[in-house]
């Protein structure tokens, strides 16, 4: 199953920033710095396992439950 | 009037008395100061707080300072904030940087201040500033651990010492401390905004990292080929003559097409060390230097054209943009564009904005 990465960077977003557009950016610029760009992945890009375990502690870092 | 700037370059303690007369009848309940390394930083530390009992004072040393339009060196200069500006307001200090950064106790700390978690603070009302130690190598996993934790935005800067590269101070409350960052919490009455300026737009040119030691902000690969090699292609010029172009041509992050600024410091073995972290796969856009008078008058002069008021700006700038333009004879022409808004601020080791980033202004604008 690809897109995953995407899909994960994508609710944390969402769930950090719950509809507030600056939060929304500010956390995006976040996770830029801590590594992930969710414009780089999208729903084809192939799920690599390392990345996925990484985002998941940055989720758990962010407070977001994924 | 609900802030006022000053400065001095006397010795103590005249400059304490300097800037307590021009403090005037002003009652404030938070003082930022950033002085020269050439004032002892406990001294002027416990100084400040003598002679301002009631605020909390807080501040840094400098690779330089900014005060009524001035670029200064060798002095203090001081923003004072009543409570026409400031309600509420907590500080607290991050100790041991260089071991393992922990902002928990700060964020408690501050929270007990206020009576309120930091969660539940409006991110439209409350701003945070950080004044971190800038030779600690901590501060990416500093503004980490803070944007972790809050979604309140803190904007500061790096302490700095002259350039001397030997020891910066952060000063909180009569003390100085290194390897530490102080914290502050403002409830900013009238609104702020932010401010992020740098002065570059793109080659043309990127560059992935490939093999990064982010400990040692060091880049040993880009496009997997030795980095010094790939960045010198980037620029079609020799290896030999890249680092002479270091200071127009750093490397950006591009976030929504504004450049984080990422700067090359020195050449190491085949790779490059920077001033700040690049993480493993970033892709960076080699940057090209452009007009920094220009591109901050006009920074300036947009948040002008907003109609929203100016009373006052803490300007954090990097000391390569104070550099640069004291080598261009143009630091005047800098100053004139806050002429009639109270200003301060600061050469910098680093800037402080959603992360730790170089060769930028990150102001701190009271409405």
């Amino acid at each position: 199953m690809a897109g995953q990465i995407r899909k994960l960077l994508d609710t944390i977003i969402e769930k950090r920033s719950k509809g507030n557009p600056t939060i929304a950016l500010t956390t995006k610029t976040k996770l830029i710095f801590k590594g992930f760009d969710a414009d780089n992945f999208n729903a084809g890009s192939p799920d690599d396992p390392a990345a996925i375990e990484k985002i998941k502690a940055i989720a758990v870092d962010l407070g977001v439950r994924l | 009037m609900p802030i006022r700037v000053a400065y001095s370059a006397n010795a103590l303690p005249e400059a304490l008395w300097d800037l307590t007369v021009k403090a005037g009848d002003c009652n404030p309940r938070v003082i930022l100061f950033f002085a020269s390394s050439k004032y002892d930083p406990a001294e002027v530390s416990r100084a400040m707080q003598a002679a301002f009992p009631e605020a909390c004072v807080a501040g840094c040393t400098t690779a330089g300072e900014i005060a009524d339009g001035k670029m200064l060196r060798d002095s203090i200069s001081t923003i004072f904030l009543d409570d026409e500006i400031v309600g509420q307001t907590a500080s607290a200090l991050v100790e041991g940087l260089s071991s393992q950064v922990s902002v928990g106790g700060a964020f408690s700390k501050m929270e007990r201040q206020l009576g309120a978690p930091v969660s539940s603070l409006d991110i439209e009302k409350y701003v945070g500033i950080v004044l971190a130690d800038g030779l600690s190598g901590a501060e990416e996993s500093l503004m980490e651990k803070i944007g972790d934790r809050t979604d309140l935005l803190f904007v500061g800067g790096s302490a700095g010492d002259d350039l001397k590269f030997a020891q910066t101070h952060v000063m909180l409350n009569g003390h100085a401390f290194t390897d530490a960052a102080v914290l502050l919490l403002l409830e900013v009455k009238n609104g702020f905004d932010i401010i992020k300026t740098q002065s570059f737009g793109t080659f043309g040119k990127t560059l992935v990292a490939t093999k990064v030691d982010e400990p040692r902000r060091l880049v040993e690969e880009f496009d997997h080929q030795p980095a010094l090699a790939a960045y010198a292609r980037a620029l079609g010029t020799p290896p030999t003559e890249a680092p002479s172009y270091f200071m127009k041509h750093p490397l950006g992050l591009m976030i929504e097409k504004d450049p984080y600024v990422r700067s090359p410091q020195r050449v190491q073995g085949e790779g490059i060390v920077f001033y700040c972290q690049i993480k493993q796969g970033m892709k960076l856009e080699v940057l090209e230097g452009t007009d920094i008078v220009a591109h901050t008058r006009s920074a300036i002069e947009a948040r002008k054209a907003s109609g929203k008021p100016i009373s006052g700006i803490i300007d954090f700038q990097c000391i390569l943009r104070a550099l640069q333009l004291r080598e261009e004879g143009r630091c005047d022409q800098y100053g004139a564009i806050f002429a009639g808004i109270p200003t301060v601020g600061f050469s910098t080791y680093g800037e402080a904005y959603l992360g730790h980033i170089n060769q930028t202004s990150t102001m701190l604008v009271f409405q």
